[in-house]
Order: structure tokens, then C-alpha cells, then sequence
């Protein structure tokens, strides 16, 4: 089953095309994360996902139902964090979730609830006093009202603190196991990388990446680079380790080879040089971070 | 029936409105005072005949302006607060349909603006029928019905403007610019209109279709309509005094009819078809 199917999905508006034939498949019971740098069309998906905007072109279906004509029908399925949303300040944090109870016919027991997004205490309290992650974590609440099959959740992370980023995603992958489909946008790579099953990144509106994060470290050119200190960097040594199978690139500085590899081969990487008649006299390894693989898709600095 | 829950909600948050509050106390006074002075001082404001139907079609003229000036105040940001805000992701989020949102935001807003309209004419009305006797109660009460239908219009106006734009600021300009062009300056267009007609003069005697003109106004259709409905009323007036097939009282009921159909199906198309 796919709970998302977007083909050839075009928005634009006026002059500004703000996603650009976006094509995207989300099977039933994943951990999508949706990355990329703020502005590059994110929201707009998930605003056509939830008919809050309307595509100058494509189709979309979400649970198997048009997202256009049976969105009503997705939404009672369906549970939403967006982005940008702002609380109703004269009603309490129980009245919101009192209007999402009777909006979805949902007869949970709503003090578990606010007592799992940490807001039984602040419960009667108008919500127009909350801070930004409180709000955050109400409009969680009210998402996951009614046991929804879909969770679309648009920058959850925004605004809390590492530990309510944490408990987010700690929601998030209980809300899997009861066996939701999480769809989960984010700019911020680590916010994704930790609960996802898979991710796609967005860059101007264009789909530039789609796999999961090991299958998207190695797409982005090796894991891993390694770096080692020999006596001397003869030429014979340089050229066995660049013809060696998992090896992407070597560059010399000195007496210093630089080798980005994948993760496997580096142990062998040592033993050329060995077997090439090079003393190594140190090396030192690490793993392509997610920052620079999330740079080298959008082109962009991240944001913290 | 997910209205319903827009409704409540809606209902619950536009009560909170302190300037609502502060508005309806006025009100309030006003016709606290205006049922004081016509009870007691017959001579100069019943013309001797005090009555249900002639403290009605007193109130009439202070209700019109309550309506108009509180709806404004309690639906222009019904939609387009919303969507400036973002709240109306969060009520869209959930499975309404947009109909579903506006017919909501229509029923919320127009309990709302009834509370205070019920407590202060029902309050002058007991006052009233403690005092004068007779007082022809069922008159009273279908003028105390008939404002509820004038604020229900009301209502429709100007949700039906929210829904038509995302900007606050837009709404209560055009909100306000409607409360101007009908309520404060339509008598003297529709005299520019018959100016204009005849050939840049006034006539000797006004033509037949200005009372026409002249009910557009939604206040105008409600004080109209009083005389199609109060049984008391009936015969004595709102027939503009004019021999056409146009000229009853029916006119304003018609003209609210229309008020609470047509800028609301404006707005509701607009919202329907709006990226938020």
C-alpha cells in the first residue's frame, strides 16, 4: 500500500515555481523525513498534501484518495503538525484538544495524551500564554488525536529544546510501531537522519535525492575518507591505492595521503601502502558528516 | 455535522472578545435607558400609546446600529484572522471541509452577537411588561426575533467578506466601508441616485423605486420588515406610501433574505477557492 503518491507535481506561483514536477512515493508504515533548506518547497507539499493550496499541476493521492476531492476523508485519517500554524490564545490547552477530540469523533483519554506531550500540568492554562514549544507540542496532541493512520508533520522539532526534540522523535517512532505512516519534514539534517526510514531532500523546489541515509552517504560520493601519514609518498604507493576497487579519490599533501573510500576498503588501504614498500606512520579515518552530505545536495550552509 | 464542533469552538473564542464585552454593555445601557425614557415618559416619546409593538419599533432604530457596529467587530476577522494568523491550518488540519468552516464560523459568530441582544431586550422586555399593561408581549417577541434574523445577516455580510481575503486589515476595511456606504451615507446616495436620474434635479415628487433603494440597507430591510411581521404593526407603515406592486413591508424581508444569502456565497466561494 502507498499512504503518498505525488506525480508530476508542479506549484507555482505567479513567476515563482515553488516545487517543480515533484515526484514522491510513500509506502504504508515508513518514516519518511522530508529535508532540505527552508524555502525550498517543503511546506508547499505538505499544504497540497492537505488541499490547503491547490497544484497548477500533477496529481495527488493521499491513503489512496484524491487529495483535492476526498480531503476531508484523508484528514479524518490523518493527523497534522504544520508549519507556521498559530493556537487560538483565548481557549485552554484542553478546549484545543476537546475541538480535535470532537472534530475526529475520537474517544481516547485525553489526560494520557497531554500527559504524553508533557502538558497535563498546563492543561487549563489559555494557550495564548504558552511558550513556542508548548504550543509545538499541543498542536502535536491535537495530530495525534483519534489514532490517525498518516501523521504529517511539518518542522516538529521547531522550537523545542534537544529534550523535547528528542521526546518528539521518541513519539514519532511509537507512533510507527502502532503501525502510522510518519511523514516528517525538517531543515535540519540530524532532526531526520535519527528516526527516518527513509528521506528525500528538496532543493528549489526540485526533488534532488530520495534513499535512505546510508544509501544517500554513499550516492554522495563515499562514507568515509582516511587519512595517512607515511615516510614517504611514492608515486607507486599513490597509484595502487587510486586503482583500488571502493576507492573514490586521493590526493597528496606532503607526506600525507588523503583517501575518501568506502567505509570496507580502508583496512586494505593501509596494507597497499604497506605492501608498496611506504612506512605508515599514522592515519587517521572519519566518516563523511551528514552535514557535508546534506550540503553537497542542497549547495547550502546548514542551519542550526 | 463537523460545523458543529467549528461552531462550539468558535463560539468559546469570539465570546473571550473584550471589546464584544465592552460594546454590549453599551448596548445594554442604551436600552435599558430607551426603555426607561418610553415608559415613563409617554408624552414625549409613545405619543400617549404606549404599547409591545410601539417600544419595538423604538428599540428598532438603536438595535440597527448595535448589529451593524458589533457584527463588524465580532466576524471581520472570523477568516482572514485565520489565515493571517495560521490557526486556520490547525482547524483545517482537522476534518472539516471549508464549507464546513465558514457555516461554523456563521453559527459561532451569530450566538455570539445574539447573547447580548437577548439579555438586554429581554431584560427592557420584562421591565416593559412589568410596567405597562397592556404591553402586547407576542409583538415584543417577534421584534426581539426579527433583530436576531437582522444580526444572523449581519453575520453572513461580514464573514462573507473574511472569507473573501487573508488580510485582517482588508476585511475591516471593507467591513467598515460597508457599515459607511449603508448605514451612514446611503440616504444621501440614494437621493444622488434619484438626482442623477432626473436629469441632474431633484423632482417634484420622489418616484416609486426609491423606496426600493431605500431598503437596501440591512438596518432599513429589518426596520421595514417590523411591519410585515408584527401583527400589531401591520397596515401602519413600511409600504414606502406608494402604490406599486413592491410597495409592502415584505421588501425588508426579502432584502434580509437576500443580505444573508448572497455576500455570504461570495465569501464562501473566494474561501473555497483560495490557497492559504
Amino acid at each position: 500500500m502507498t499512504a503518498i503518491d505525488l506525480d508530476g507535481v508542479t506549484k507555482r506561483y505567479g513567476d515563482v515555481v515553488a516545487l517543480d514536477d515533484l515526484d514522491l512515493t510513500i509506502d504504508d508504515g515508513e518514516i519518511f523525513g522530508f529535508l532540505g533548506p527552508n524555502g525550498a518547497g517543503k511546506s508547499t507539499t505538505i499544504n497540497i498534501l492537505l488541499d490547503f493550496v491547490r497544484p497548477t499541476a500533477g496529481s495527488v493521492e493521499v491513503l489512496g484518495m484524491n487529495a483535492r476531492t476526498q480531503s476531508q476523508a484523508i484528514r479524518a485519517r490523518t493527523g497534522v503538525l504544520p508549519e507556521g500554524f498559530q493556537v487560538y490564545e483565548r481557549l485552554t490547552g484542553r478546549q484545543h484538544l476537546q475541538f480535535a477530540f470532537e472534530s475526529k469523533g475520537a474517544t481516547q483519554d485525553m489526560d494520557a495524551l497531554l500527559e504524553r506531550v508533557d502538558l497535563l500540568d498546563a492543561a487549563d492554562r489559555k494557550a495564548g500564554g504558552y511558550s513556542k514549544g508548548m504550543k509545538q507540542r499541543l498542536t502535536l496532541a491535537m495530530a495525534l488525536v483519534g489514532e490517525p493512520e498518516l501523521l504529517i508533520l511539518d518542522e516538529p522539532t521547531t522550537g523545542l529544546d534537544p529534550r523535547g526534540a528528542r521526546e518528539v522523535r521518541e513519539i514519532v517512532r511509537q507512533e510507527r510501531e502502532r503501525g502510522a505512516t510518519v511523514f516528517f519534514s525538517s531543515h535540519i539534517l540530524e532532526q531526520v537522519q535519527a528516526v527516518c526510514d527513509r528521506v528525500g531532500i528538496l532543493r528549489e523546489g526540485e526533488l534532488v535525492a530520495v534513499d535512505t541515509i546510508d544509501g544517500l552517504r554513499e550516492a554522495a560520493g563515499g562514507g568515509s575518507s582516511l587519512s595517512v601519514t607515511v615516510d614517504v609518498a611514492t608515486d607507486e604507493a599513490v597509484d595502487a591505492v587510486r586503482s583500488m576497487d571502493g576507492v573514490h579519490e586521493v590526493t597528496v599533501q606532503d607526506s600525507t595521503l588523503s583517501v575518501r573510500c568506502e567505509e570496507g576498503v580502508k583496512t586494505r588501504v593501509i596494507t597497499t601502502i604497506e605492501d608498496a614498500g611506504v612506512t605508515v606512520e599514522d592515519f587517521s579515518t572519519e566518516e563523511t558528516s551528514l552535514e557535508e552530505l546534506f550540503m553537497s545536495y542542497t549547495g547550502e550552509e546548514v542551519q542550526a | 455535522m463537523s460545523w458543529a464542533a467549528v461552531a462550539k469552538k468558535d463560539f468559546q473564542d469570539a465570546v473571550r472578545s473584550r471589546a464584544l464585552w465592552g460594546l454590549s454593555v453599551v448596548f445594554l445601557l442604551f436600552a435599558l435607558v430607551t426603555t426607561y425614557a418610553y415608559v415613563e415618559f409617554p408624552d414625549m416619546l409613545a405619543g400617549g400609546d404606549q404599547s409591545g409593538v410601539g417600544l419595538a419599533l423604538y428599540l428598532a432604530g438603536i438595535a440597527g446600529l448595535f448589529v451593524s457596529l458589533a457584527a463588524i467587530l465580532v466576524a471581520y476577522r472570523a477568516l482572514a484572522g485565520e489565515r493571517e494568523s495560521g490557526s486556520i491550518k490547525l482547524l483545517l488540519g482537522l476534518p472539516h471541509t471549508r464549507t464546513d468552516v465558514v457555516l461554523g464560523k456563521v453559527i459561532g459568530r451569530s450566538g455570539v452577537l445574539m447573547l447580548p441582544i437577548l439579555v438586554a431586550f429581554v431584560l427592557a422586555g420584562v421591565y416593559a411588561a412589568l410596567s405597562l399593561d397592556p404591553f402586547g408581549m407576542a409583538d415584543y417577541l417577534i421584534f426581539v426575533l426579527m433583530t436576531l434574523v437582522l444580526a444572523l445577516a449581519y453575520v453572513c455580510i461580514v464573514v462573507g467578506i473574511s472569507g473573501s481575503t487573508g488580510s485582517t486589515s482588508r476585511a475591516s476595511a471593507l467591513a467598515v466601508g460597508f457599515f459607511l456606504l449603508f448605514e451612514l451615507l446611503w440616504d444621501g446616495i440614494s437621493i444622488g441616485v434619484v438626482y442623477v436620474a432626473n436629469g441632474f434635479s431633484l423632482p417634484a415628487t420622489f418616484p416609486d423605486w426609491l423606496f426600493v433603494v431605500n431598503q437596501i440597507p440591512p438596518s432599513s430591510a429589518y426596520s421595514t420588515a417590523l411591519f410585515a411581521v408584527i401583527p400589531d404593526a401591520m397596515g401602519s407603515g413600511g409600504a414606502g406610501g406608494i402604490d406599486a406592486f413592491y410597495g409592502t413591508p415584505w421588501l425588508g424581508v426579502v432584502m434580509l433574505a437576500f443580505w444573508i444569502v448572497v455576500p455570504l456565497a461570495i465569501g464562501l466561494r473566494q474561501f473555497n477557492a483560495a490557497d492559504l
